[in-house]
């Protein structure tokens, strides 16, 4: 409960559309570069969330919009239980709706750093998907060769003054902007959680991790796995979806 | 030795006014030690027994880690094997099933986190004091279903009153989303704030069905007949859950796992109360040595004579403790019928302390104190005096020795 | 005269005194340590209350107390400032805050706090903060990123000096506020609850943060001593709109307190009670005895015409020499040891985990009022004399019949 979990789960529904033509770069054209890369005008995605724990385990499926950095709104599709429930989120702000009781309810910061729905992602990660690029200084620490492509490994340090709780983030971008994992550390530089991106697909017409899996680094044994099962980049999308009367609906 | 013995006694009455008042500093020393211990005694039991029902109860029963993580998927599965084991169980007085989950409380100006606490309320009332502590509008009761109990600060918090609207949402037991609007039904009041701000109560049978709980409890909690049978209650349960397969891995834990500040805030209130028992005993003792001492220079004349006709000093020192043996006994057995009498009163009647209400209520406590008299406290209590009064008998006994005759026999 | 004879009759049997002497010094002695001792102890629940974050008067906007939320603050700190410049007496201090509940993070941890935006100059004297900062540095004056937290919370979040904490929480337009600040400094206080409840940063700092202007929460009045709260409490209170302003003393703020040291009072009166019955044994005793053995110069001035009355009288001024004798050693055997004790104090760190769970402190501390040392006093004199009306009663009431047929 007391373990707080950031970015990047947001980047499913943070899609555009920026050809990665990539030479040598730095690390801030990098970290644009793929931020640019997966966020766009809009998105449209259906992704399985399977939130794995010693002795249980549990999937669900979710349907999510996203437009532009800061809004988005999403909602459970399944299981037939948790059907309706959904998350709005403006900015840094947030609601949580549930279809069988009709109510929205703003988070209040208390529950910022809990868990969202369970999961290893906690509501902060959600909320503060889009601040690595303003929030951080970056530096390619390396770079390697795999299949052709150049990887590279971005070490991020927050700015002093930023609202992070990380000591530092590293990165590995592959050359076409394709996040291939997320590691992040405390102010002892020690591995706090690691989220990995595997089975690069083509999706929506683009290159893209099939599967996101955020892990705890004591443990192998205590993740969740993010399944893109749709994923359509969109123009744009109409302000009415990101409301508080969409939340309600969009699930129905 | 007889002969001795009879003399001694004859000589405690043969001046009544002096006997009695040595006796009666004994008796008051005996009835003021045994009523501050068992008043001390009686307050532990009451501090503790008070905050077991406000909130652990004597064992409790909990899946293993449960009381660390607080995370809602480790359960008692079957509460059923655990209410069997409990039948087999001697000293039970009473147990009661509770669930727990923290949820988002919200209603329509405000949302705060709390803990949601799923009680049986037939089954509560006899393992805690929640329905006393309801203050304003009614406690639960059986068939209650979608009704809560807030406290009072989260009531404040949340701006709600008894009927108004709150909206819980949580997390199940399958991880899956728990929601549901209840309404207020009663508002209560433990004095202690984090408890007061911090939890909300419901119908088990509510919160298992919101929570997707399916039968399972998170907590057993048990209240034994006596605090003195917590050990053997919790040995008993131990060995006859081990390996009770379904239920996994479940932990007995008594209240003193449960609550460590409490047994340091014992630990801390004895030595502090040592402070004051040596100070005590100090001014009791000199008390005592008072009265021997005046004692025997009122008589050193009549020493003087004994010695005169040829009393040898070791027989007179003998009679001399013998007397005072003789006074230290009649005291203390005075003392220890008064003091019990006295602390009896008391522990039937209960103590208000003035204006220590609101402060003893911050800490679970109750207005009233009861002393509790036990074997404990009128055994040391007596025998502290006793101890005091042999040591400063002997004193005067030997003293006695110094005495010159013809010196002794010119005294007043 | 009958002073002269009194006197000379209390030495007649300097053993007999010395004995009686020696138990009336204990038991004043008694009184008086343990009186200081229990004294000790409320001044500490006073002392910490005042010195948390209290002083002795305190300004809200009206409803802050009920429902201390970012809104319910005040916006024209100047006419605050006004009246108590008006009304403080010079040597009196006070200080703003902004005073809002958070969310602290790092990493690995996260809890609810108290954030208190101080202006460190001035907080100096007024609360513990001011002193208490034992790691790191005190905040300077608009200080921006630097935050200073309890020994308790760097223990609990496992961090240390330099490192990062994320504060979170509502602004004025009840939006999430968040920013990052650097732990600068390190306090230290007398209960680990207060040291992981509040956590301080720069006034300016906390304004920033929270959206507010010049808004302030609290202010914070602090005497030189506890007396002048309640006038000066009334003058603002005229002063100030009462539909805008509440004006709350160190005794609304902390009703516990106030119970807590009534409390006391009661105890050490029951104290000086209990013992001086232990005593009053020792004293009748002997008194009885000086009677008894003067049985014949009694009856001798009762058969000279002397009047019962007077008879009480003399036994009377005895007991009266014997009590002020032994107060007088046992004032100054208590004041000695009190004094012994005033800068060493006696400690209970030991067991300090269970104090706080009482809501005391760890060392203990004695302190003489003059409250308690006169009804000390006054109690061993008023029952020592109703006491010796025994053997008063009894020494006037020797015929002389009797008296003389005693050898």
């Amino acid at each position: 409960m007391t373990v707080i979990k950031k970015p990047f789960f947001a980047f499913f529904f943070l899609v555009c559309a920026i050809p990665g033509s990539a030479f040598s770069m730095d690390a801030q054209t990098l970290i644009q570069g793929s931020v640019d890369y997966y966020r766009g005008n809009a998105s449209e995605a259906v992704v399985a969330m399977t939130i794995h724990r010693p002795a249980w385990e549990r999937t669900m499926t979710i349907q999510g919009w996203t437009r532009g950095q800061k809004d988005s709104v999403f909602t459970i599709t399944a299981p037939p239980k948790d059907k309706g429930n959904g998350t709005l989120k403006k900015g840094t702000e947030m609601w949580s709706y549930n279809p069988k009781i009709n109510r929205v309810i703003k988070l209040p910061p208390s529950m910022m750093s809990q868990a969202w729905m369970g999961s290893d992602f906690s509501n902060n990660d959600l909320a503060k998907s889009d601040t690595i690029i303003d929030d951080y200084t970056h530096e390619i620490a390396g770079v390697e060769e795999q299949g052709g492509k150049k990887i590279y490994t971005v070490k991020s340090i927050p700015k002093p003054e930023a609202p992070v709780v990380w000591g530092m983030q590293k990165l590995k971008i592959r050359e076409d902007f394709i996040i291939l994992s997320q590691e992040f550390f405390d102010e002892d530089r020690k591995l706090v959680k690691v989220m990995t991106g595997d089975d690069i697909v083509m999706m929506g017409g683009r290159l893209f991790p099939r599967l996101w899996k955020m892990r705890k680094a004591e443990t192998t044994e205590e993740y969740t796995l993010l399944e893109y099962k749709e994923l359509t980049f969109k123009e744009d999308l109409p302000d009415s979806l990101f409301t508080l009367t969409a939340l309600r609906n969009v699930g129905r | 030795m007889s002969i001795e013995i009879k003399m001694a006694w004859r000589n405690i009455w043969r001046n009544t006014r002096r006997s009695i008042l040595t006796i009666s500093a004994i008796v008051f020393a005996t009835v003021l030690l045994i009523f501050m211990l068992s008043w001390q005694f009686g307050s532990y039991e009451t501090m503790i027994n008070t905050a077991v029902k406000v909130h652990t109860g004597h064992v409790q029963v909990q899946a293993r880690g449960y009381r660390e993580q607080m995370e809602i998927p480790l359960v008692v599965s079957d509460p059923a094997v655990v209410k069997a084991a409990l039948g087999r169980t001697e000293g039970v007085a009473a147990y009661s099933f509770r669930a727990n989950a923290f949820s988002l409380i919200s209603s329509k100006d405000r949302t705060y986190g709390a803990l949601v606490i799923g009680i049986d309320p037939e089954g509560e009332m006899k393992v805690s004091t929640l329905k006393q502590l309801v203050r304003t509008g009614e406690y639960l009761s059986p068939g209650d279903n979608g009704q809560v109990l807030v406290g009072r600060l989260l009531a404040k918090n949340l701006r709600v009153d008894v009927g108004d609207e709150l909206v819980l949402l949580g997390q199940g037991r399958d991880g899956s989303i728990a929601a549901t609007v209840v309404l207020v039904k009663g508002i209560f009041s433990s004095g202690e704030d984090e408890f007061d701000r911090g939890s909300l109560h419901m119908p088990l049978a509510y919160f298992q069905e919101v929570y997707g709980m399916r039968g399972a409890v998170h907590e057993v909690v048990i209240l034994g007949k006596a605090l003195d049978d917590t050990a053997g209650i919790k040995l008993s349960l131990e060995k006859s859950l081990h390996g009770q397969g379904d239920n996994g891995d479940l932990a007995v834990l008594d209240w003193k796992e449960m609550m460590p500040g409490l047994v340091e805030a014992i630990k801390m209130d004895l030595l502090s109360g040592l402070i004051m028992y040596v100070v005590l005993i100090v001014v009791v003792a000199f008390s005592i040595l008072n009265t021997f001492l005046m004692a025997i220079f009122e008589r050193t004349k009549e020493f003087g004579v004994l010695m005169a006709i040829g009393t040898r000093p070791g027989r007179l020192t003998r009679l001399l403790l013998l007397e005072s043996t003789g006074l230290t006994t009649i005291g203390i057995i005075v003392g220890v019928v008064a003091g019990a009498l006295l602390t009896w009163h008391f522990q039937v009647r209960g103590i208000i302390i003035p204006d220590a209400g609101e402060w003893l209520r911050q800490f679970g406590l109750p207005e009233r104190m009861y002393p509790q008299l036990s074997f404990l406290s009128i055994s040391i209590g007596s025998g502290i005096v006793f101890i005091i009064t042999v040591l400063t008998a002997l004193y005067p006994a030997f003293r006695v020795r110094l005495l010159k005759p013809v010196e002794a026999m010119k005294a007043v | 005269m009958m002073i002269h004879i009194a006197w000379r009759n209390i030495w007649r049997n300097k053993r007999r005194t010395v004995v009686v002497l020696t138990a009336v010094v204990i038991g004043v002695w008694a009184m008086i340590i343990m009186g200081a001792l229990m004294r000790g102890v409320a001044d500490q629940f006073v002392r910490n209350g005042i010195a948390t974050l209290t002083g002795h008067i305190q300004i809200h906007a009206r409803g802050y107390r009920e429902d201390p939320v970012i809104e319910n603050s005040m916006t024209d700190p100047l006419e605050v400032e006004e009246a108590l410049a008006a009304v403080l007496p010079g040597d009196a201090r006070w200080c703003r805050r902004i005073r809002v509940n958070a969310i602290a993070s790092n990493a690995r941890h996260s809890s609810g706090l108290t954030l208190v935006g101080i202006e460190p100059e001035r907080e100096k004297g007024i609360s513990f903060v001011g002193e208490a900062v034992s790691g790191g540095r005190h905040l300077a004056p608009g200080d921006r990123d630097a935050i200073v937290v309890g020994k308790s919370l760097i223990e609990k979040f496992h961090t240390k000096l330099d490192y990062k904490l994320v504060l979170m929480s509502q602004d004025t337009d009840r939006e999430i506020a968040s920013r990052a600040f650097k732990i600068a400094g390190i306090y230290e206080a007398e209960m680990e609850a207060t040291e992981k409840q509040f956590a301080f940063v720069a006034i300016e700092a906390a304004r920033g943060m929270l959206k507010l202007r010049n808004a302030v929460s609290e202010y914070s009045v602090l005497f030189q001593n506890n007396e002048e709260a309640d006038s000066a409490a009334g003058r603002l209170r005229e002063i100030l709109p009462a539909d805008r302003y509440e004006v709350s003393t160190w005794k609304d703020l902390l009703p516990l307190v106030t119970a807590i040291l009534r409390m006391y009072d009661w105890f050490i009166f029951l104290w000086f009670f209990i013992v001086f019955i232990a005593m009053g044994f020792g004293i009748v005793n002997t008194m009885l005895m000086a009677v008894f053995e003067r049985i014949r110069e009694f009856g001798l001035l009762k058969a000279l015409g002397m009047k019962p009355r007077l008879i009480v009288r003399e036994v009377l001024t005895e007991t009266l020499f014997l009590l002020i004798i032994g107060l007088i050693v046992g004032n100054l055997c208590g004041l000695a040891t009190v004094y012994w004790l005033s800068d060493r104090g006696i400690d209970l760190t030991a067991f300090s985990k269970g104090m706080e769970f009482a809501g005391m402190a760890r060392i203990i501390f004695p302190i003489i009022e003059m409250k308690d040392l006169l009804s000390a006093n006054v109690v061993v004199v008023v029952l020592g004399l109703l006491v010796s009306c025994y053997p008063a009663v009894k020494a006037a009431r020797f015929t002389p019949v009797e008296a003389m047929a005693r050898t």
